[in-house]
């Protein structure tokens, strides 16, 4: 299929010789306004970006009598973002869309991520109980991110643990959106977790 | 942040497309008989023979080859052109067939390995807590 006599010349060709980097993908998740694309825009190299994708979703039907679950595919406009880590290597960061009430099938957009950031928002806790199920079930590693709006948290970590029934293995942290580094130490702990399954 | 300016040097080429998003397809979708879809973080990358043939190339071709002179994701392709995702997909994968671009699906055992992991951590260690004056924005 390659040619061996390129057909352009000088720098697109030696563009074209270029090897894409290895992408990792992580997946940011949570309620509406809760702070994805923020967290996204705080720490990808590029203005996050919209897309649109599909998603399934799974509509908890209480009025539906045959119990099948109603599927309906839905375009959705998704964020993301990325980061360089070396030529060779660069992180994807991609918020999940969709809304709250239903459940979610994102799998064409999460398969093959290495590992979640949920965010809550201590006074919507419920928002995010779609995304944690979500993860539990893929197993995918993650953790739960709490967005300390204006630097206040309405309640405490084991609170929100207790609300959330996450497990012990699930590690809760608080972080701000807004800022850079708070974003990279949440995106570290989820991926030293998602190192730790690989090395256990 | 999602506040719907173009992000800068992402050129945008136009306003989104109200009606025919799947026209460009002839009706096709991504997921077929072929199996798995491509994940959004697949790379893309133009070939020789591709930007050669961009004069002959129509519309959405010509602009994701074009894209393509780098490489790019499926996701930042779609974003960047306007076009749903799944158009891309098909899109990227008759390009591929015609020789015009290379398509790089992840392979999940080396995104998911050990050494892999590590890199992308201290990577991320790396980065200091507040951006510095310099922005790759292209």
């Amino acid at each position: 299929m390659t040619p061996t006599e390129p057909l352009v010349h000088g720098a697109a060709a030696a563009q074209t010789a270029e090897r894409p980097p290895l992408p990792v993908k992580m997946v940011i998740a949570g309620g509406f306004g809760v702070g994805k694309t923020t967290s996204v825009g705080s720490i990808s190299e590029i203005e996050p970006l919209t897309t649109e994708a599909s998603i399934t979703e799974v509509a908890a039907g209480v009025d539906d009598l045959t119990h099948t679950p109603r599927k309906t595919t839905t375009t959705v406009a998704m964020d993301f973002g990325c980061l360089t880590i070396d030529p060779t290597l660069k992180l994807y960061l991609f918020g999940t869309p969709g809304q709250e009430r239903f459940g979610f099938m994102w799998d064409d957009i999460v398969e093959g991520a290495v590992g979640g950031l949920v965010i809550v928002d201590t006074r919507r806790l419920d928002d995010c109980y779609a995304a944690v199920d979500y993860f539990e079930h893929k197993g995918i590693p993650f953790a739960v991110a709490i967005n300390a709006f204006d630097g206040k948290v309405e309640h405490t970590l084991d609170e929100v643990r207790w609300a959330l029934d996450v497990s012990e293995g699930v590690p809760l942290v608080v972080f701000d959106a807004r800022e850079r580094g708070s974003v990279r130490d949440a995106l570290l702990v989820v991926l030293e977790l998602a190192l730790a399954r690989t090395e256990g | 942040m999602a506040d719907g300016s173009p992000p800068p040097g992402a050129d945008p080429v136009g306003p989104a497309p109200a009606v025919r998003p799947f026209l460009v397809t002839a009706g096709r979708v991504a997921d077929t008989a072929s199996g798995r879809t491509m994940p959004v973080e697949t790379q893309v990358v133009a070939t020789a023979a591709g930007l050669g043939a961009l004069a002959g190339l129509s519309f959405e071709q010509h602009d994701i080859v074009a894209a393509c002179r780098r490489p790019q994701s499926l996701a930042e392709l779609a974003a960047r052109l306007r076009l749903h995702l799944n158009v891309v997909r098909v899109l990227a994968e008759d390009l591929r067939a015609a020789g015009q671009l290379t398509v790089h699906v992840p392979d999940v055992a080396a995104t998911h390995d050990a050494s892999v992991l590590r890199r992308v951590i201290d990577g991320l260690r790396s980065i200091p807590d507040s951006r510095g004056v310099l922005r790759d924005t292209d």
